[in-house]
């Protein structure tokens, strides 16, 4: 039996705990979950359905820092769901740090650590036979680093270029295809909850620069950083640049790229029969290899699409864990 | 291209098949028999190509049957649209074309509240790469922001 622990009890960690509950006991229990709070642990593992959406209403609840439930327990395996800081990468970076000094795999789906010290953390999990997975982190849903793994072992990766933002790829659409401004679409995309109250970092192009950054140095080893990105984001592009592009057949997205080793976001013009073409939150990423050629992947870029990322990121370490 | 062939019967012929078959169309063809030079005749084809592809599996055709392609020069060119966001004088973008590109149209909007530029233009493939940096230095020194076409 494997222990698992969440570090992190917002939307996809509490998804998450309630897809565990599916497991079978035999093969992996929810044994811990923390917020900002404090924690929940428990060595035999939680009774499914036990916990609710306010975790500190639950008996077991210790109002303690949630670091010490990942130095104290005893899991296998430790989810790290805190809120992205792409400056200092915290408090993922000191998660992840000590569940792989506790010799605990990692899976998790914030950007930061792995923006911040990729190749430190890769090396740890590396040097310890431990696995850190981040599917999660780009593309939501799509299998990028899983196909990767699996598919590009022999092949060689040329460049990558794509839509990797759910957010922007609302309001450019709804630009598009209702002429909104660009206020206007980001006020719906908020109403819907697919954009953050302070957008900044997914109109700037931060949030693809990041994704980028985590390809190029997970895909194409490559040892880079947020800075050394050039981005553009969307925050100039007005309904009426917008129309002039629908004119031509085209239309305007941010694209983020990696190519002769430079990384870049910018918006693009883009013919609407292009592959990288998608509209609404969805994503599309394009590889172009030495054996394959082009490969184009499509799919939902955010929320609960992520959750398949990481079941699956845990579902390979369980198969990895039994064939060793 | 120029193709350097032996003097041996079928060896243009060989050449022709490989751009025939990635699809050439065949403008002309000069035998420059005063030429010899280390027992090849300098053969020069003109050749109108669907690709930058096609070029390029031509040429690979062509040497796999062992004849040397001696030069290849690309008039290949592409037609592009690109959009400039802000203003930038319409004289200065045209500068930046002069003897690397042609504006075939071009169009204003967004009034003095959020100009921009749509501009359609070709460029030969050789000099695409020098004029994009251009554009945006030029766009850079501007305070716009150019929006390139996605290949």
């Amino acid at each position: 039996m494997k222990r698992l622990i969440i570090v992190g009890y917002g939307f996809l960690g509490k998804r998450l705990a309630r897809v565990l509950e599916k497991y079978g006991r035999e093969e992996l229990v929810l044994a811990g979950v923390a917020n900002s709070r404090g924690y929940v642990y428990s060595d035999q593992g939680l009774r499914p359905g036990e916990l609710e959406d306010d975790l500190s209403r639950h008996a077991k609840f210790r109002e303690r820092p949630p670091i010490e439930m990942v130095e104290n327990s005893d899991a296998d395996i430790a989810v790290v769901l805190t809120p992205t800081n792409i400056r200092t990468g915290e408090p993922g970076v000191t998660y992840i740090r000590t569940a792989l000094a506790r010799d605990m795999d990692v899976v998790t789906a914030d950007k930061g650590p792995l923006v911040v010290a990729f190749k430190e953390l890769v090396s740890e999990a590396e040097s310890r036979r431990l696995y850190l997975c981040y599917e999660a982190t780009v593309g939501g849903g799509i299998p990028i680093f899983s196909l990767a793994r699996q598919y590009f072992r022999r092949d060689n990766i040329l460049s990558i270029r794509g839509i990797l933002n759910g957010t922007t790829n609302y309001i450019l659409s709804r630009m598009h295809f209702e002429g909104l401004p660009l206020d206007l679409a980001l006020v719906e995309a908020q109403r819907l909850g697919l954009a953050e109250r302070d957008p900044t970092l997914d109109l700037e192009g931060i949030d693809t620069a990041c994704k980028i950054v985590i390809l190029a140095n997970a895909l194409m080893g490559m040892d880079k950083r947020l800075s050394d990105v050039k981005v553009a984001g969307i925050t100039r592009i007005t309904s009426e640049a917008m129309m002039a592009a629908k004119e031509m057949g085209m239309t305007i997205k941010l694209i983020g790229r990696i190519e002769d080793g430079e990384l870049t976001v910018a918006p693009r013009l883009i013919k609407l029969n292009h592959p990288l073409c998608v509209h609404g939150t969805l994503n599309a990423i394009q590889f172009r290899t030495g054996l394959m050629g082009e490969l184009t992947l499509i799919g939902e870029g955010a929320g609960a699409s992520t959750l398949a990322s990481l079941v699956s990121d845990i579902d390979w370490i369980l198969r990895m864990r039994e064939e060793l | 291209m120029t193709l350097g062939l032996t003097d041996r019967p079928g060896s243009l012929l060989a050449a022709l098949e490989s751009i025939a078959v990635n699809g050439g169309n065949i403008i002309s063809i000069v035998h420059s028999r005063d030429s010899i030079t280390g027992g090849y005749v300098p053969v020069s084809i003109s050749v109108e190509f669907p690709s930058h592809e096609s070029v390029e599996g031509a040429r690979r055709g062509i040497e796999e049957r062992g004849i040397p392609v001696l030069s290849l020069e690309s008039l290949e060119r592409r037609i592009e649209t690109m959009m400039v966001l802000g203003y930038l004088p319409v004289e200065e973008l045209r500068s930046a074309f002069r003897g690397r590109g042609e504006v075939i149209s071009l169009t204003v909007g967004g009034g003095s509240v959020a100009p921009y530029m749509r501009v359609v233009f070709s460029v030969g493939v050789a000099d695409r790469q020098r004029l994009l940096q251009d554009l945006g230095l030029l766009a850079s020194e501007r305070g716009c922001l150019l929006v390139l076409e996605e290949s």
